[in-house]
């Protein structure tokens, strides 16, 4: 086609015009590229923070955690109970309240050990899980109980021991025995899991990252654990080994990595398990549940709240709102800065790709009156400005996509690391020590580095050419259009 | 204007021949540009017949409106009064496309700027004028080679404007006028932009090729060198014929 030929030899015989046009496309949709990949890289970066928050099923978590009545945010003391939750949670914690009568334990002088649990949370019956399961929206529904187990060893003083009161002493998360000084106190956070419902449970398989999961039976699950990452390096406990926990010994089969903000007990057992050790048969006191799909969430927290008295239910978008760090700044000025910056660029680029077609066509006058006069029809001449434009670009998207590509892969090769930071505790107040967002477990508060990539996908690229094209056939109307204009006549004009 | 003899007899001959079918006729044509105040009436009603085959000479000084006659012709632009039948038919009726179709099927154009495509070749300059047309590649590619060679430029034909001459450049905008096998060629000062030497070639090949072929050929000029090989010579001041040399020619065999 002799039009292709001539389209071609105006673009490779005006190289000038034509690289700046394309070059002008190029960086705008370069930027365009740039921005999607880095917001694509955020996307991805939270994704990573949130996969392990959010667990990976679960949508909603439902607890009963005490709340506090004057809600001053001096957080900790069980003094700011309410009477009744009080009374609640001695009954939770019989077993402590005792008096620690150290002439139980033996002769001034010999060495005792002590091991007790101590719940944080009410529990209600297992049978509660049952019951969010029937309620519309959800699909399914796990339960969990979460303890601390507490070991006290040492040696039984001469004489008046300090009382050990109220739970209220033992802070969880273990530590020193006060005054006591010749006591070795310990608390390990113990989580009872549903064997049966793996993906659904606070620890899952997925976060297995030595060793395997529970045995799915609860029958051949009974006398394995799975422990947390840091408590195993803390411990020194490899796969294969024994842990033990309430003086009761188990094979840890695995090894599981803390999810940032999501539950982290030390240890995983089966619930059954627990409850027996525990000495309270069918009791639970989180339930993990998920819905059926995204939209009936809202739905079903409320259904929830209304069925289970005092339930605190903390969905994944709840967890997903409280990360935060230079990985939140940075989602949000990808968001909102680089999204304007890009469309500025775009929208130069193609304010600059059509003022030079427009400035081309104007010098072009003659050459453009002459094919006129020539017997060009108006639609050949200005299918011949607009393919111009067009093939411009195309030029330009293909450079822009390059751009962006090389671009991207320098933000890869330089992998700027970003924070994400998960508070530990649950909106609202000042910090409520008792109400962990998800579970009982601690919740793994604190910050982790993640690095960002800028992953271009060829959506993206496409994306890229398209919208070049886009700024070129903007280019060829304008230009088009003012060609059409142009009169045969113009050919003859300079003569005059 | 006056010429050998022989020379004259010969112009006689041809413009007899094709007496029958007029190419042009104008009446009381006009062509004004802008309204009220600022009208400007660059050509004011003018009465002009051209015989098929003439050579038609325009002369006249710059705003005298010989330029506008020649879009006229060309059928480049319409009359803003009167009429102008180009072989019979009334170009002030016909709309764009079909006057871009007529200077397709019958027009040739030659400019004193040359208008070269600056970014083709001397053959693509001759195939842009054949592109509309609906023929083969090879046969446009074969029409573009024979017509650089009719006016001697076949080893050039692969040169860019900037790679000619100004003559040469002029001589590929002839080939292309006459690619076409055009029945006019309109040819707005074709030596305006040579030296003498190069200008003498280039009219030479119009006037041997008028010859020829036997088209219509108008010309707009500056130089009264050229009036000699004309047929007929017209002059234009503001806009009106002044002086038609065939009025004269026939008021002189009169006397």
């Amino acid at each position: 086609m002799f039009y292709i030929r001539y389209l071609g030899a105006e673009l490779r015989r005006r190289p000038g015009r034509t690289a700046l046009t394309a070059l002008g496309l190029a960086v705008g949709v370069g930027l365009v590229v740039v921005v999607g990949a880095l917001s694509k890289g955020l996307d991805d970066a939270q994704a990573a923070v949130l996969e392990p928050l959010t667990g990976v099923g679960t949508d909603i978590s439902v607890s009963r955690p005490l709340s506090v009545a004057d809600d001053d945010g001096s957080g900790g003391a069980f003094g700011q109970l309410l009477p009744r939750e009080q009374r609640q949670l001695q009954r939770e914690n019989r077993e402590h309240n005792r008096e620690f009568n150290f002439a139980e334990l033996g002769e001034p002088g010999e060495r005792f050990a002590e091991d007790s649990f101590l719940s944080t949370q009410l529990s209600f019956p297992a049978s509660e899980a049952a019951k969010i399961r029937a309620l519309d929206g959800a699909e399914d529904a796990a339960a969990t109980l979460t303890l601390n187990a507490t070991h006290v060893e040492g040696v039984v003083p001469e004489g008046g021991a300090p009382p050990l009161g109220g739970p209220g002493a033992h802070a969880p998360g273990g530590g020193g025995f006060g005054a006591g000084g010749g006591f070795e106190f310990e608390s390990v956070s113990v989580s009872g899991v549903d064997v049966r419902k793996p993906a659904l449970a606070v620890v899952t398989p997925d976060q297995v990252t030595q060793g395997r999961y529970l045995s799915e039976a609860p029958k051949r699950a009974r006398g394995e654990a799975v422990v947390d990452l840091a408590f195993a390096r803390q411990n020194e406990i490899e796969v294969g080994e024994e842990t033990e926990v309430a003086g009761e010994k188990f094979e840890v089969v695995g090894v599981a990595s803390a999810p940032l903000g999501g539950d982290a007990s030390d240890v995983y057992v089966e619930l059954g398990q627990l409850q027996d050790l525990w000495d309270r048969e069918g009791r639970i006191n989180a339930i993990q549940v998920r819905a059926e799909s995204a939209d009936v969430v809202a739905g079903l927290e409320d259904e929830i709240v209304a069925q289970l008295e005092g339930a605190d239910v903390v969905t994944a978008a709840d967890l997903a709102d409280r990360v935060g760090g230079s990985l939140a700044d940075a989602d949000d000025l990808s968001s909102k800065l680089g999204t304007v910056l890009a469309i500025v660029a775009l929208l130069a680029a193609f304010l600059i790709a059509t003022l030079l077609t427009l400035s081309s066509v104007q010098k072009r006058t003659r050459e453009l009156g002459t094919l006129k006069a020539l017997g060009w029809r108006q639609r050949l001449v200005v299918r011949q400005v607009t393919g111009e434009s067009l093939v411009q670009g195309v030029l330009g998207g293909l450079l822009g996509a390059a751009l962006g590509v090389g671009a991207a892969a320098i933000i890869d090769a330089i992998g700027p690391t970003l924070q994400a930071s998960v508070e530990g505790q649950a909106a609202g107040g000042g910090g409520d020590p008792f109400a962990s967002a998800f579970g009982q477990g601690n919740v793994a508060a604190g910050s982790t580095d993640v690095v960002l990539g800028a992953p271009v996908d060829v959506g993206l690229l496409a994306l890229a050419v398209g919208l070049a094209i886009v700024g070129g056939l903007l280019a060829g109307a304008a230009g088009g259009l003012r060609a059409a204009r142009l009169r045969p006549a113009e050919a003859l004009r300079s003569a005059e | 204007m006056t010429g050998d003899p022989s020379n004259d007899r010969e112009k006689e001959t041809m413009s007899t021949a094709s007496e029958i079918t007029p190419t042009y006729e104008l009446r009381e044509a006009s062509r004004s540009y802008g309204d009220g105040p600022t009208r400007v009436v660059a050509l004011d009603a003018l009465d002009l017949t051209i015989k098929r085959g003439e050579f038609v000479a325009v002369f006249g000084p710059s705003g005298s409106g010989k330029t506008t006659l020649l879009q006229l012709l060309g059928a480049l632009d319409r009359p803003s009064g009167g009429s102008i039948q180009f072989e019979g038919q009334p170009l002030e009726e016909l709309g764009d496309l079909a006057l871009s179709e007529l200077r397709l099927r019958a027009m040739g154009f030659v400019f004193q700027q040359f208008n070269l495509i600056p970014t083709l070749t001397a053959a693509e300059n001759v195939e842009a004028a054949l592109a509309p047309l609906a023929i083969s590649r090879l046969e446009r590619r074969e029409k573009a080679a024979e017509h650089l060679e009719a006016v001697g430029l076949a080893p050039r034909a692969e040169h860019l404007p900037t790679q000619l001459s100004g003559g040469e450049q002029q001589r590929v905008a002839i080939a292309r006028a006459l690619s076409r096998s055009p029945r006019v060629v309109v040819a707005d000062e074709p030596t305006g932009n040579l030296d003498s030497g190069n200008g003498e070639m280039v009219m030479e090949l119009l006037a041997r090729l008028h010859g020829e072929l036997e088209i219509t050929l108008i010309l707009v000029t500056h130089d009264e060198w050229i009036a000699e090989r004309a047929d007929r010579v017209l002059r234009l001041a503001d806009g009106r014929l002044v002086n038609d040399s065939a009025g004269q020619a026939a008021e002189e065999v009169a006397r």
